[in-house]
């Protein structure tokens, strides 16, 4: 069955006031790359996965969930 | 005056990047089409011409590889070459070397019709398969950095 992986990254970075550079920063990636996984385009790998929810201060699977098409 | 984070660095490293890998790779086949219409007979000047040819090659390919960038300090670097880059990459060059490959194939079959000579095989097999990675690189990181 097919799945789709969708997050709420944008929401939680909104939320605590930050930009895409800001949080880039925290987790050491570039803009792009934040910018890419929060628009879907990008799967992080379970390392950038598990640092945006550190850097968020939520649990992986509240940023990330699967959803069945 | 304001000094630029690492970050920032990094950030304006992708977006020139991302502008001059087309360059690169217009520059790249107009070379290959300056060697294929012009006699190679052995002068110095053709010799001179062929060296600079495989150099930029060269040059190219390791920029592909590495992700350039070879003047900036080490951290910028790897911010510049994260994740999303990398994976971009990959799939430039894998679409690089299958283009190389399909090539590869067509000069073989127009090898049955007419003589190809080794050289211009090579030419035409390296600078599809480095401007194709080039261009595809350049495509998708352009797509990843809309909206940003």
């Amino acid at each position: 069955m097919p799945e789709r992986l969708i997050n709420h990254l944008k929401e939680r970075r909104t939320e605590l006031g930050l930009t895409q550079a800001e949080l880039a920063d925290r987790v050491g990636v570039t803009r792009k790359t934040v910018n890419t996984v929060e628009n879907g385009v990008f799967t992080p790998s379970t390392i950038l996965a598990l640092k945006l929810a550190e850097a968020l201060d939520r649990r992986v699977e509240e940023l990330f969930s699967l959803i069945e098409d | 005056m304001t000094t630029m984070t690492d970050a920032e660095r990094a950030d304006k490293l992708v977006q020139r990047r991302t502008r001059m890998l087309p360059v690169l790779a217009i520059l790249l086949i107009t070379q290959q089409g300056a060697f294929l219409s012009s006699t190679n007979d052995g002068r110095t000047v053709d010799h001179v011409k062929i060296a600079a040819w495989v150099v930029m090659a060269a040059v190219v390919l390791l920029a592909l590889v590495t992700g350039g960038g070879w003047i900036f300090p080490k951290r910028v670097r790897e911010l510049a070459n994260d994740e999303s880059t990398q994976l971009h990459r990959l799939q430039a060059m894998r679409l690089g070397f299958i283009n190389a490959m399909l090539t590869c194939f067509l000069l073989y079959v127009l090898g049955m019709f007419t003589p190809v000579p080794g050289r211009d095989a090579i030419h035409i097999v390296t600078t599809v398969g480095l401007a194709s990675a080039l261009i595809s690189f350049a495509t998708l990181e352009r797509r990843a950095l809309r909206d940003a």
